[in-house]
């Protein structure tokens, strides 16, 4: 009894110096005539981005979206390249050869002991103190550096990607059966099946016949409009009814997989006082969501063009757009799904004014500092964690499968990397989320991401709680998906002991 | 039985081997004839671990030759594949892969080394989980097997590369004294089956009752040598003796 | 028959070498296989070519490390007015010579052998030659360090006592005979000889600069004598402190441990005494100084008296139940000023504040008293801790109130490497306790502690630290009640510390989650209650668990100070970054980036990397990770 007086006593304090700060805070912005609000998201926030799929926002959220996605591209290549890298180093500080493993050590060493800002102001000055470009550059090339950024060859994907892509799905799927099917008579009989070899080539086969047949597929386009039209028709009230219910759902099922945990075969055990105040947790948080659903599902907000409609239709709708989007790509015109494109420096306007065209793919000097900074630092934590994991799996493995006459290959696969994977995959995750969040020092460096495009607008709007709410939101729902896929990973790898 | 005249299968002639500035082995001459079960004892530092673990490259001797069944321990990435798979160890912590089930911790080298099939490779570890006696633990994976189990599991494991010589390193040193039988009965079994055995242990029992021959290692070299009723009743070396009488 | 038996004299058998020479060394270490030997020339090769880039570009005639040298002072301590700046040295000097005293109290040092010497010898000397060697043209400018000549001598000399150690007989060679910290010592009077006699280059004031920096008229100056004085006294003063504890250290008997005690808290304590007292230099006003004082007095007897009646043997639970509704109400009086009728607004930092916060403290010494105080000395013991928690408490509070008379241009009255070191040190101590405080909080069996603690743990690691920067700069001052001013220093310093809080939080709670089961148990067994049980037992262990995370986590904290960069405070980054490049007068540096950026790089790196170092020594030495 005493122990819950306690805790009350002590939660009613906080939330009672938080209802302070926040009423403080109420009576300056009265003063200033600012209110809290979201009116902001769909007004014209005022400023530009550098750099983005829309380097001219029309409303607040938009901006945001610009950023976010800004901070996913920088993040998700980031994550990509650091992981390759790091994995070398990693296996190179544990090579036998003297200088590789030293040199590995020297990388490690330099790079994570100078603060991440610092380096990322390194690699600034380094592309801003490059050649600019001048008129005897006019013309493309293959791979430019200059003051201006990074530009390179690249494919993208052009008319009839989507279609062939979905042919390409298919084929993945198809080619991984092969490999199981030459798998399954290489185990019967003994003979090499050659299962990478035929999956690879069935993949490759439904690839190319997928390039020459992909307009066939044109016809999907009404499929995927009547799926648009479909959504578009539900009432919006039925967004946040669908939201509500999964709550409800998702409380309900916590609630009856808790209890089972709980019961032994003598019945129900005991319930503490913890484990009944887990239960009213999760129902409020349900009923808390439920709430929520409806009151900012039924909220009225103006779109840019002027028309007024709920959040909730707006969520609806914007689903509906993925598929009229689709629905667009699939025209059945025939061409090469993918192109090559090169760079190209050309002269605009009429005073001379050299740049890059929108050929080849560019990365700017802000994009380029932030991205190769978190790169090499991450990369520098990763190697450890990597040479970590493989060090902490028994010595005794590797010569217990020598023994056994695997080669190296054969046992770093079999035994080795399944269980140093384990060991890797929790911190590895952790080291994934840190790059994320600190590509957000890139603001520092003027690249357009969430952070640095949420700061202005609170310049521009005053609007600083709902900002830093929508920071919250996008961090964390990047860090739900993350550890999501991690803690998914992490139980198919879950040893089995007693 | 009298293995006398059977053929040599692994000769060491002055085998030296140094870990940094420490020499572990001094020239070791040896000689394991076809069948034949040596048992290896001595105190902890003299080198018996090291020995074994040469005779499968295991670790790499620095001087001196070792031939395992006519051929000669080398660099040659070639011959040390060869090797390995004629000779199976067994480990004193066993060493058991913990992300396989048993199944699979014995089918493993079959499958991939000898590239069996499936079927064939699993057929034959059900039958040397029968062989030493725990056929019902096939799906289980090695954390939820006992120490003696798992020890028996391993010694299934290098069985089923069907090696012409088995090395134990200490097989009973990890476990607990009433699981040490179990194990001790299955090495009898096989010693019996006519297996070349080239045994480390402290199991003193074992070693008169199986030997065909004792070494006798200290200061990284082979003290003494000689039959185990000879060797346990009329040592003829200081160091044996003082060693024979600290453990029995 | 015995088919063999060795020669009977074991013992006497003489040790052969082991095979070894530079060819089986390269072949084992370098070309073990064919990739490997290729792998070992290409880099080789690409070390080679570095290298060589890397000492072109250092030493370039159109570098302009003069940038760098002009403004070590703006680095340091920014601004600090230039009269003053003896309190900065004797600021540094206290540190130094405490870590003197520890060191030699530690027995750190100990000898190494001439052969492993003699490998050092052999790297530096090579690396100090390849340098001279490799130097660029029109290097000379930089007067000493530019000296090719200087570093090919020194490069050859290392190189030479190097060869001869090789020379000495093996046993000699491999006895650890020659003590480190004498060689440690010939270093430091090497860097005193430095600082006495180098000269560095200088860009002529008032010449017209021309385009071609290559141009530029340099002139060499000695190092000034305001620098290299400091210095000799302060390494002279550290070194005398390390000889002279050594030989108390010789001396004493026992394992000294009291003295080492005695050291630590200095050390601990110097750093509020440098950073409150030595470098702001308070101007004491006497009216004000009485009221504290007498306010601090009377806690600290009353409080006394009242904390030893509540710590009592027998006390029962009404007792504490009493020393619970004392501890809500000083919270709520600190907190929310207004709500109790006490007189004057709570402006940090005035005497009504003082009394509040005295009071609140109080309150939980009140409340704890029964866990720690028990009977006889060990109550003596707590009563006397509270004492001294009020009198330090009071003379902060006191400190921090009054106005520095150390008259600075800007709003603080310190910045550069000077802020860097104020914020990590701050942070970090500020946010340990309460780290603990959350990680107990979430491992606790009382559920809404433990999801208050969750939600704060996660909501702060949820989001990159430089929101929560731009959060302290943009939305705290209007939360703040009516004349509370909080300056950026400040803001940045509390969230910094928030933000580190739960960071540490979390490293704790592993360390907590790792102490078996029977260690509680064991506990529970002697009759602990809960809150001995964590105090004395689990978290000492936990803590020791966690030592390497937490050094990462101390060194992880240092690093993220720079950020304050970009919420515009001087820290060192920024004006390694964009104060020395704004400078036209009386040098023209307008345009010189990188340089400044490398000179910062090298500094944290110094830092960071000593301290990483430390740490793997004290792992090695606690045998964290082992049983």
């Amino acid at each position: 009894m005493l122990k819950w007086l306690a805790q009350v006593g002590v939660l009613a304090l906080v939330l009672l110096f938080f209802r302070i700060l926040g009423g403080e805070a109420a009576k300056n912005f009265a003063r200033s005539d600012i209110s809290f609000g979201f009116d902001w998201l769909g007004d014209p926030p005022g400023f530009s981005i550098r750099e983005g799929i829309d380097l001219q926002p029309n409303s607040g959220i938009r901006a945001l979206a610009v950023g976010g996605l800004n901070t996913l591209r920088v993040a998700f290549s980031g994550i990509i390249a650091a992981t390759i890298l790091g994995t070398i180093i990693g296996v190179a500080r544990l090579s036998k050869n003297f200088i590789v493993n030293k040199l590995a050590g020297f990388y490690i060493e330099t790079i994570r002991n100078v603060p991440l800002l610092l380096q990322m102001f390194f690699w600034q000055v380094l592309l801003m103190a490059q050649s600019s470009l001048t008129e005897g550059d006019v013309g493309s090339r293959i791979f430019s550096v200059s003051n201006k950024g990074v530009a390179s060859i690249w494919v993208f994907p052009s008319t009839g990607f989507w279609p062939w892509f979905l042919i390409f799905l298919g084929g993945v799927y198809l080619s991984r059966k092969v490999a199981r099917k030459r798998r399954t008579y290489q185990e019967d009989t003994g003979e090499n099946g050659h299962p990478g070899l035929f999956g690879i080539l069935t993949l490759l086969g439904i690839a190319l016949v997928g390039w020459l047949v992909h307009p066939l597929l044109g016809f999907l386009s009404i499929l995927w409009d009547g799926i648009g039209d479909l959504i578009g028709a539900i009432p919006a009230a039925t967004v946040s009814l669908l939201i509500a219910g999964a709550a409800i759902v998702a409380a309900v099922v916590w609630i009856k997989r808790f209890l089972d945990s709980k019961r032994t075969p003598a019945g129900l055990g005991k319930l503490t006082d913890d484990d009944i105040f887990r239960m009213i947790f999760a129902g409020v948080s349900a009923l808390f969501v439920v709430w929520i659903a409806f009151k900012v599902g039924g909220a009225v907000i103006a779109k840019p063009d002027g028309t007024d409609a709920s959040v909730a239709a707006v969520l609806r709708d914007s689903f509906a757009n993925i598929f009229y989007w689709f629905g667009d790509k699939f025209t059945g015109e025939a061409g090469s799904p993918l192109s090559v494109s090169k760079p190209a420096i050309e002269l605009r306007g009429t005073g001379g004014f050299v740049q890059y065209a929108d050929t080849g793919i560019l990365a700017t000097v802000p994009f380029f500092s932030v991205w190769i900074a978190v790169t090499l630092y991450t990369a520098s934590f990763i190697a450890e964690i990597i040479r970590g994991g493989i060090l902490a799996v028994a010595k005794g493995q590797t010569e217990a499968s020598q023994a056994l006459g695997l080669r190296r290959g054969q046992y770093l696969r079999l035994v080795i990397l399944p269980q140093a994977f384990r060991i890797i995959l929790p911190p590895l995750g952790n080291q994934y989320l840190n790059l994320a969040k600190n590509t957000s020092l890139g603001t520092a460096v003027a690249f357009g991401e969430i952070v640095a495009v949420g700061a202005t607008l609170i310049n521009q709007t005053g609007q600083s709680l709902p900002i830093v709410i929508v920071w919250m939101a996008f961090y964390l729902i990047l860090s739900l998906s993350l550890s999501g896929v991690v803690n998914y990973y992490n139980r198919r790898m879950a040893l089995v002991e007693r | 039985m009298s293995v006398a005249n059977n053929k040599d299968v692994i000769v060491c002639e002055g085998v030296k081997k140094w870990f940094g500035d420490f020499q572990a082995l001094k020239g070791i001459d040896a000689v394991v004839k076809e069948q034949e079960v040596v048992v290896v004892i001595g105190p902890s530092g003299s080198g018996k671990s090291t020995f074994i673990r040469c005779i499968n490259r295991l670790e790499a001797h620095q001087e001196g030759t070792i031939i395992v069944d006519g051929i000669e321990l080398t660099n040659d990435v070639r011959n040390i594949d060869k090797i390995r798979s004629e000779v199976g160890m067994v480990f004193q912590q066993f060493n058991l892969f913990p992300h396989l089930t048993i199944l699979d911790n014995i089918s493993l080298a079959p499958l991939w080394v000898r590239k069996q099939p499936r079927r064939e490779a699993e057929e034959e570890a059900m039958a040397l989980l029968e062989r030493v006696g725990i056929p019902e633990q096939a799906d289980k994976f090695p954390g939820q097997l006992s120490g003696g189990q798992q020890q028996r599991v391993a010694i299934a494991r290098a069985l089923a590369m069907k090696p012409k010589i088995m090395l134990f390193d200490e097989p009973t040193s990890a476990l607990d004294p009433e699981m040490i039988k179990e194990v001790l009965d299955v090495m009898k079994e096989l010693a019996r089956s006519g297996m070349t055995m080239i045994v480390v242990t402290h199991e003193m029992g074992f070693a008169r009752e199986v030997a065909d021959r004792v070494l006798f290692f200290d200061y990284g070299l082979v003290v003494e040598e000689g039959t185990p009723a000879h060797f346990f009743d009329n040592p003829q070396h200081d160091r044996t003796k003082l060693f024979l009488s600290q453990i029995l | 028959m015995t088919d063999h038996l060795a020669p009977l004299n074991l013992e006497e058998l003489a040790p052969e070498k082991p095979p070894s020479g530079p060819v089986l060394w390269i072949k084992e270490n370098l070309a073990s296989t064919w990739i490997s030997a290729i792998l070992s020339i290409l880099a080789i090769a690409l070390t080679a070519f570095s290298f060589r880039g890397a000492v072109q570009w250092l030493f370039a005639a159109d570098r302009r490390w003069d940038a760098v040298i002009a403004n070590m002072k703006l680095l340091a301590v920014q601004s600090y007015p230039e009269a003053q700046m003896m309190r900065v040295w004797v600021s540094v000097g206290i540190v130094f010579v405490l870590i003197a005293a520890i060191l030699a109290w530690n027995r750190i040092g100990g000898k190494i052998a001439p052969r492993k010497l003699s490998k050092v010898l052999l790297t530096i000397g090579i690396t100090l030659l390849l340098v001279g060697l490799l130097m660029p043209a029109g290097s000379e400018k930089w007067e000493t360090l530019g000296n090719s000549l200087l570093w090919k001598i020194g490069g050859v000399l290392l190189l030479g006592i190097g060869v001869a150690l090789t020379f000495l007989p093996d046993e000699r060679r491999k006895a650890e005979t020659i003590p480190i910290m004498g060689l440690v010592a010939v270093a430091l009077f090497g860097i005193i000889g430095f600082l006495k006699t180098a000269t560095m280059a200088f860009p002529i004031a008032g010449a017209t600069l021309p385009e071609d920096p290559a141009e530029r008229l340099f002139e060499p100056t000695r190092i000034a004598d305001s620098t290299a004085n400091p210095w000799t006294a302060i390494i002279l003063a550290a070194m005398v402190t390390f000889v002279v504890m050594s030989w108390l250290r010789s001396r004493s008997s026992g394992d000294g441990a009291s003295i080492k005690r005695v050291i630590i808290s200095l050390i601990v304590a110097s750093f509020p005494v440098i950073f409150l007292v030595i470098l702001r230099d308070p101007a004491i006003d006497e009216d004000m100084l009485v009221k504290f004082v007498v306010t601090g007095a009377v806690f600290a007897i009353l409080g006394a008296v009242a904390v030893r009646w509540f710590g009592a043997p027998g006390a029962g639970e009404s007792r504490r139940a009493l020393a619970s509704i004392v501890t809500v109400l000083a919270f709520i009086m600190l907190t929310f000023p207004g709500i109790l009728p006490i007189p004057g607004a709570v402006t940090p930092f005035t005497e009504p504040f003082l009394f509040r916060l005295l009071f609140l403290t109080f309150a939980l010494f009140s409340l704890a008293a029964p866990t720690f105080g028990g009977a006889g000395s060990a109550l003596t013991r707590y009563v006397i801790g509270w004492v001294g928690t009020a009198v330090v408490i009071t003379y902060t509070i006191i400190i921090v109130t009054t106005e520095s008379t150390v008259v600075v241009p800007g709003n603080f009255f310190i910045g550069g490497l000077g802020i860097t070191f104020l914020l990590s040190i701050t942070a970090i101590s500020l946010s340990f306790p309460l780290g603990v405080l959350l990680a107990l909080g979430r491992t606790s069996s009382m559920p809404l502690f433990r999801m208050m603690s969750t939600a704060y743990i996660e909501l702060v690691r949820g989001v990159p630290l430089i929101t929560w920067l731009i959060v302290a700069f943009v939305m705290l001052p209007v939360t703040l009640p009516p004349g509370i001013e909080l300056s950026g220093i400040m803001r940045a310093l509390i969230f910094m510390t928030l933000f580190s809080a739960a960071y540490l939080a979390e490293n704790v709670r592993g360390g907590l989650q790792s102490i078996g089961k029977g260690q509680a148990e064991a506990a529970q067994a002697l009759g602990l209650s809960t809150l001995q049980m964590t105090v004395f037992i689990t978290l000492p262990q936990a803590l020791r668990a966690v030592i390497p995370a937490l050094v990462g986590q101390v060194i992880a904290i240092f690093k993220d100070t720079s950020l304050v960069t970009i919420v515009g405070l001087f820290d060192f980054l920024h004006i390694a970054r964009a104060a020395i490049n704004q400078q036209s007068r009386p040098y023209n540096f307008i345009g010189v980036f990188l340089e400044p950026l490398l000179f910062a790089a090298a500094v944290y790196w110094i830092f960071t990397f000593t301290v990483s170092r430390m740490s793997l020594r004290l792992e090695k030495k606690l045998g964290v990770g082992e049983r």
